[in-house]
């Protein structure tokens, strides 16, 4: 997985939740790279810790977590020994921003978005106030929002609108990373896809690298050039577009079923497929494959040892004990 | 609401009340008063303190005005306390028909100031004879009383030697008095400071106490085989009685104040459960009615959020000098405004639940909504406001009573407050008689604001600091 | 599809009024909301009709009018040939033993205090079947399994923190089914759940539906659950119908341009399109429901306006057997 065009590369992460009811395994042994210009998605059910990985790229994980091990290397340099200063001042915002989940419920009410701007760049750059306000928009124009929008309060914007905001603020420091958590969620299907739209063009225009998570495998679609399929904790499937979309699909058989439960608006099913059962809590995951009590096509070996990653074609990894024996 | 879900929440709140050190403290005080409630019996002199109050045979052994015993221990002249003396030999003789029985009781005195006043008691039938006397430990037999009882089927015979012995104590007093002090008024001797002093020159006047071994011997004449007298004992009046002394009634304090612990919870406790339950129920209808009717109940609370209740109590008592469970009410008329406000803000909250919508789709009558989905949510609110209304409700009531205003059937702190100020408590230095109920009102309105600051703090994330 | 009509919608209105400016009372002015504004339709027995629109297009306000947890400012609801437009407190109570309704969330829809024993009991009592407990708890048992929670006594006893999404809207739904309904309001029941249980749910939905000879309103934003779980589509813009007929008949043959644009728009899971720029054929974003556009209430952004669409509103005409269409591109 080693290149030189990583801008991002993750090793062996592993992030630990210290509750009461036990130690969390919230993220386990993850490791990827991100290259530069490139939209890798992140896919998985809630509470998989796709949330939780990206927070710990910009170690930001909430108390009782903690990064247990591994290495986050961000053009060669690791993060992790880095104080929580030098993460502010050097990192956050600066190197890797976020849009975060319910981003537009982000926003103060009772202060413009002007001022709200304002308050983000005058923290990170000592910046003349009219320069600043030109640079706000500029971005607020690059986003795709009129100029008088900095006067506006956020009750007076649509949710989309509102979208667009939280994206230029994270692109304001010019970053190079930037984290979407599930940006499109909350979003009707139009807007959605003209955020979509929007994020597509800002990675072209700015060459940005970008990490997209949803837990729509359809959206994913849309956007990303790679894709991740976290399941309780740990990646199961890496490959391309071509290689989960395309006419061989995904081989990790939680992707497949994923897929098949994604309903396709232009073909008509009588049965959609699903996964049976829930994800399994994290305190106690269970033995060997994690994904084998829900698995269909589960064989003794899964019970017993945890499958790793694989290169099955260039590429495209997977973490499945059904293949190795293919 | 299922068992194990209160048990489970239960838990969860203790291990955080522990935490809170004077919420712990209150629990404690609580503890003591409700432990003095069932124990009362046990710990006081005269457990029908609450009900006999104003009857003042149930007292009349007790002396006027007697500070608490301890204050001996802070004094070098040292008074004899109160006593009640059971043990005595007993003998007979039988002459033909007629018995001849001797009961003695034995007295050790060994104080400086005599007690007030000692009294032979005995239930007695038929018509006997009862001789008492007194020898000292000089040796001297002083004979004070003979009273031929009359005929009866059985009566308590009560004979006081400060009030029946006066002229025979006199009379052996003035054998060693002086000539020119003789000249004494007989009504102002104390038979007992006579009795119980040496027998020498002042003994009417400056009384030297002569401490030793007395010995009240009590002879009885019983005429007929038929005749009795029964459950003999001797009740001495100390100068100083009880723990917390007695007042001008002869009342025992200590019984009195506790006695008061019950009214006092009684009375803070319903009236702020009444008034915390109306007030609660009446927020909650107010948030989920909404409209017109919210506006209108709102209004109606202004209103009575404006009356001053102090004064409307204060007239309303004068009034219809109302019993305890009136006053309880009254109290809970006006109490019931203060979770209003804050249960209505938090009902309005709830109201835009999904689940209630989902409750109303299912067909919930209004009533079953509020009961059944919003005011199990409000619980734990009310029983921080409940406690925070207890002391509030225990104050308002000694105020009522403090003007002589509340209800005469039983004893209240306020009562004993009320009657201590028209006895004139302080003005005669009687503090024993002021300062304990007012340190219990005190207490007990401490006692449940540490629980409810503590509740409250608790059950209000927000006000936790840190 | 050509059996008796189970609920008719005619002419359906709720208008919300807006808090008015003293200068506006004084004028005598009243603007108001028109979260729905004259709609009509029927929904067949045994049939499931989706309703689809974006947020804020008026189709929660229209399952709650349906509902009646809300009252209609103006238009008609019959059910089963009865008019239940406004209905006294006696015969709303039967008539939502007949009509039920499943909410969007189900970490909100259900009482956190109640175990789901006492959820599904809480309808039974309301409305007094069942005589005995354990009458009540039969009832119960069979609606957990008709929901496929099985077996049924793991589940009675969890409260809802002890169940994931999905089992929560399984519960949610039983608690509908124990009333024995005709029919049930769906407001988005799949929106809030993870993807792979998503299917999971339709699928019991739809299960539950066949077995008993339900019929659903389906209210969503989500063409693609649409197509799969209904059997005809209403698309609402903005209070209006916009266009009804067949589900497939509208996403294949969809003529509405708004219907069009909803129908670019959905994500497909097909390879190739990371580096394509799909363009969305509309305008802009929806305006406020305080404030609609003269005419046809979407022409401001819609890419084939004509003079026409500004002045006039279009009404609902038939193009096609059953599929029916509001716009002024019909020639």
């Amino acid at each position: 997985m080693a290149d030189t065009n990583d801008i991002l590369k993750v090793e062996n992460l592993k992030i630990n939740f210290f509750t009461r009811k036990g130690k969390v395994y919230a993220v386990d042994d993850v490791s990827f790279s991100l290259k530069k210009g490139e939209t890798l998605g992140l896919v998985g059910e809630s509470g998989c810790g796709k949330t939780t990985t990206v927070l710990g790229l910009m170690k930001m994980i909430p108390p009782p977590g903690k990064i247990t091990g591994g290495r986050i290397l961000i053009k060669g340099e690791d993060i992790i020994p880095l104080s929580e200063d030098e993460m502010r001042e050097k990192i956050r915002w600066e190197k890797i921003s976020m849009v975060f989940q319910g981003a537009m419920n982000c926003l103060t009410p009772v202060y413009t978005i002007g001022k709200q701007m304002m308050e983000t760049v005058q923290e990170h750059k000592e910046m003349e106030y009219l320069q600043a306000k030109k640079r706000i928009i500029n971005y607020l124009n690059l986003v795709g929002l009129p100029e008088d929008i900095i006067r506006r309060y956020p009750h007076e914007l649509s949710g989309g609108m509102k979208q667009r905001v939280v994206i230029a603020t994270a692109l304001f420091l010019e970053p190079e990373i930037v984290i979407c958590d599930e940006p499109t969620t909350a979003l009707d299907v139009v807007v959605q896809a003209q955020i979509i739209n929007l994020i597509k063009r800002l990675k072209k225009k700015l060459g940005l690298s970008v990490i997209f998570i949803t837990h729509d495998l359809a959206t994913e679609a849309e956007v990303a050039d790679r894709l991740l399929v976290m399941y309780a904790g740990k990646l199961v499937e890496i490959g391309t577009n071509e290689q989960i979309y395309g006419k061989r699909g995904p081989i990790h058989p939680y992707t497949e079923k994923l897929l098949k439960a994604t309903p396709r608006l232009h073909e008509k099913v009588e049965e959609l497929s699903f996964i049976p059962g829930t994800p399994p809590d994290l305190v106690d995951p269970p033995s060997g494959c994690r994904f084998h009590p829900r698995c269909l096509e589960v064989m003794e070996k899964c019970k017993k040892d945890i499958p790793s990653l694989i290169e099955v074609e260039p590429g495209h990894w997977i973490a499945c004990w059904r293949n190795t024996n293919d | 609401m299922k068992w194990i879900d209160i048990k489970a929440g239960f838990k969860d709140f203790w291990n955080e009340f522990k935490n809170v050190k004077f919420g712990l403290f209150g629990l404690i005080l609580l503890f003591i008063f409700i432990l003095a409630v069932f124990l009362n019996p046990y710990i006081v002199p005269f457990p029908e303190a609450s009900s006999r109050w104003r009857d003042i045979t149930y007292w009349e052994d007790n002396p006027v005005s007697a500070p608490p015993v301890w204050v001996n221990w802070f004094s070098s002249t040292k008074r004899a306390p109160s006593l009640i003396i059971r043990e005595h030999t007993f003998s007979e003789e039988k002459m033909r028909k007629m018995k001849l029985t001797r009961t003695i009781f034995e007295y050790e005195y060994s104080y400086d100031l005599p007690p007030l006043d000692v009294i032979f008691h005995g239930y007695a039938k038929g018509s006997p004879v009862i001789m008492l006397n007194i020898e000292r430990p000089d040796g001297r037999i002083v004979e004070l009383v003979r009273r031929p009882i009359s005929k009866s089927d059985g009566k308590i015979v009560r004979i006081s030697i400060a009030k029946d012995t006066r002229i025979e104590s006199y009379n052996f007093g003035a054998k060693y008095e002086s000539p020119e002090q003789n000249r004494i008024i007989r009504e102002m001797v104390k038979p007992t400071s006579i009795l119980f002093s040496e027998a020498k020159e002042g003994i009417l006047v400056h009384p030297t106490p002569l401490k030793g071994a007395y010995k009240i011997i009590a002879e009885i004449i019983l005429p007929s085989e038929t005749d009795v007298v029964e459950d003999v004992y001797l009740s001495l009046s100390g100068s100083v009685s009880g723990w917390l002394g007695t007042d001008n009634s002869k009342r025992d304090i200590w019984s009195g104040v506790v006695a008061g612990v019950k009214w006092a919870l009684l009375i803070g406790l319903l009236t702020a459960f009444t008034a915390v339950s109306i007030g609660v129920i009446y927020g909650v209808m107010s948030a989920y009615l909404g409209g017109w009717r919210d506006s209108l109940m709102q209004r109606i609370f202004e209103l009575f959020v404006g009356i001053p209740l102090l004064p409307v109590l204060i007239v309303m008592s004068a009034i219809f000098k109302p019993s305890i469970w009136i006053l309880i009410i009254m109290m809970s008329c006006f109490f019931w405004v203060g979770p209003v406000k804050t249960v209505r803000s938090m009902g309005l909250q709830i109201k835009e639940e999904t689940y209630i919508e989902a409750a109303r789709a299912l067909g919930s009558s209004s009533s079953r909504i509020i009961f059944k989905h919003m005011v199990p949510l409000l619980i734990p609110y009310s029983f921080a406001s409940m406690a925070l209304y207890v002391p509030s409700a225990i104050v308002y009531e000694a105020s009522i009573s403090l003007l002589g205003l509340g209800d005469s059937t039983i004893v209240t702190w306020g009562q004993i407050l009320h009657d201590a100020l028209t006895g004139g408590a302080v003005i005669n230095g009687l503090w024993w008689w002021v300062i304990p109920p007012g340190l219990f009102i005190a207490l007990m309105g401490m006692t449940f604001a540490f629980i409810g600051f503590a509740m409250d703090k608790i059950l209000h994330p927000k006000l936790r600091t840190r | 599809m050509i059996s008796e009509p189970i609920l008719k919608v005619e002419n359906l209105k709720e208008w919300f009024p807006v808090r008015r400016t003293i200068a506006q009372i004084l004028k005598g002015e009243r603007t108001w909301i028109k979260a729905v504004d004259g709609i009509t339709f029927s929904i067949n027995q045994g049939e499931i009709f989706g309703l689809v629109g974006e947020s804020g297009c008026g189709k929660t306000t229209t399952g709650k009018l349906i509902m009646k947890l809300l009252e209609p400012s103006e238009g008609k609801i019959i059910f089963k040939g009865k008019d239940v437009t406004h209905l006294e407190a006696d015969k709303l109570k039967e008539y939502r033993r007949n009509v039920q309704m499943v909410f969007q969330d189900p970490y909100a829809s259900i009482n956190p205090r109640f175990r789901a024993q006492d959820v599904l009991e809480e309808p039974l009592i309301i409305h007094q079947m069942g005589e005995t407990r354990a009458e009540r708890e039969k009832i119960i048992r069979r609606a957990l399994e008709e929901v496929r929670l099985i077996p049924p006594e793991e589940f009675m006893e969890r409260f809802p923190h002890m169940l994931s999404g999905g089992q929560r809207q399984r519960v949610a739904t039983a608690r509908t089914l124990v009333l024995s309904p005709s029919m049930i309001v769906a407001d988005e029941p799949v929106s809030m759940i993870d993807l792979s249980t998503r299917a999971e749910i339709l699928h019991m939905m739809k299960t539950v539906q066949r077995e008993l000879g339900l019929t659903y309103l389906y209210v969503t934003h989500d063409l693609s659950t649409a197509r799969y779980f209904t059997d005809r589509i209403a698309v609402m813009y903005l209070g209006k119908i916009v266009e009804m007929g067949g589900a497939d008949e509208i996403i294949d043959n969809a003529f509405h341009p708004y219907t069009k644009a909803l129908i670019a728009a959905v994500c497909e899971p097909i390879p190739g399109k990371s580096n394509t720029i799909k363009e969305v054929p509309i305008k802009g974003e929806i305006p406020s429901a305080a404030n609609i556009p003269s005419g046809c209430r979407f022409h401001p952004r819609c890419l084939y306006v004509k003079p026409q669409c500004q002045e006039d509103e279009p009404i609902l005409k038939e193009i096609d057997l059953g599929h029916q269409v509001a716009c002024h591109l019909i020639s």
